[in-house]
């Protein structure tokens, strides 16, 4: 039995990551016959977010390979022991859980509190890998820009900057997805 | 010149300590730290001098003069980091610039001007650099 995976995706707005994370599950589905689950971890604020939501959901019903759907919007890490090996999981997207993480309790962001956060999120990941066959994470390119006099700004962006560059550590693969096009980063032959 | 860019926390002064074996007292000055942008570097001995944090130094001249004479100081500035490097055989500069042209148009007029004047002197920099690399996340790809 081949170890379990860890892959990265990350990417623009709209820049086709879902998408092509949701390729690259099948494909190893496809392969391999386990199977395929997606972690929602978004909690619609308004309309326009439900409809995204259901966007997403009717493309990944509308294939030939069935998903199951977990709607999880904090503390991943519970569903670790749901899964066994040879389960291929989708976590779409980490600055959602972040945002879902930060913002569900009425805390106040000190150093404590955000380690707590960033140890919340990559154990959670990592624990649900180690039971799995294959664990693919997508998440946001937002680190490119000015950060503005803003302290929550710069706390947020140095709490996804940690926790993406632990991701990337820990991976087996790693892609840039830009403009639909992926761009392997780390363990894939070119 | 070795020049370094990459989005804000994604590891860049992780990877070039561990590139260069530099620790951080050694010669390295930062603008996070608050040195003052260095006009030169000749009283430096050490081989290898790393300056970190170039879009701030960048942001200090665009608030106190216009985008010409800003980017005037700043080649003067970094033709005098070059003479550095050129006068010894083992020496080696190495910049750190946090990639800030990628989000939407700021309203601001001052971040406006701050953010060409970084892309332009990014730009400059990556022409006149021997060597350039990407940090993503701890990972690099060299470009140049």
């Amino acid at each position: 039995m081949a170890s379990s995976s860890l892959i990265f995706i990350t990417g623009g707005v709209r820049s086709g990551k879902s998408s092509m994370a949701e390729r690259l599950a099948l494909e190893i589905a496809s392969q391999s016959g386990g199977p395929l689950y997606y972690i929602a971890t978004g909690v619609p604020s308004d309309s326009e977010m439900q409809e995204r939501i259901e966007k997403h959901q009717s493309d990944r019903e509308a294939g030939t390979y069935q998903w199951k759907t977990i709607e999880q919007s904090v503390q991943i890490g519970r569903l670790a022991e749901t899964f066994s090996s040879g389960d291929i999981i989708l976590l779409d997207c980490v600055t959602t859980l972040l945002n879902n993480e930060l913002f569900s309790t009425e805390q106040t962001w000190n150093d404590s509190f955000l380690e707590t956060v960033k140890e919340k999120i990559i154990t959670g990941i990592i624990s649900i890998k180690n039971r799995a066959g294959t664990m693919i994470v997508v998440s946001n390119e937002v680190l490119n820009e000015s950060l503005p006099g803003n302290d929550l700004v710069f706390l947020y962006s140095r709490l996804l900057g940690q926790i993406h560059q632990v991701l990337v550590e820990e991976a087996d693969q790693a892609f840039l997805v830009e403009a639909g096009i992926p761009i392997a980063m780390k363990g894939v032959r070119q | 010149m070795h020049f370094i860019i990459g989005g804000a926390f994604n590891g860049k002064r992780a990877w070039v300590k561990k590139t260069y074996q530099v620790s951080k007292q050694d010669n390295w000055l930062s603008a996070y730290n608050h040195d003052p942008l260095p006009t030169n570097l000749m009283d430096i001995e050490e081989p290898v001098i790393i300056l970190e944090g170039v879009e701030l130094w960048l942001k200090d001249l665009t608030k106190n003069y216009d985008v010409n004479h800003s980017r005037e100081i700043w080649n003067r500035c970094k033709e005098n980091w070059l003479i550095w490097e050129k006068a010894g055989v083992n020496r080696k500069l190495v910049v750190i610039g946090t990639d800030i042209t990628k989000g939407i148009v700021p309203l601001e007029v001052e971040n406006r001007v701050w953010r060409d004047v970084t892309g332009w002197a990014y730009q400059d920099m990556a022409a006149k650099s021997d060597k350039v690399d990407v940090i993503w996340y701890g990972l690099n790809q060299n470009i140049k």
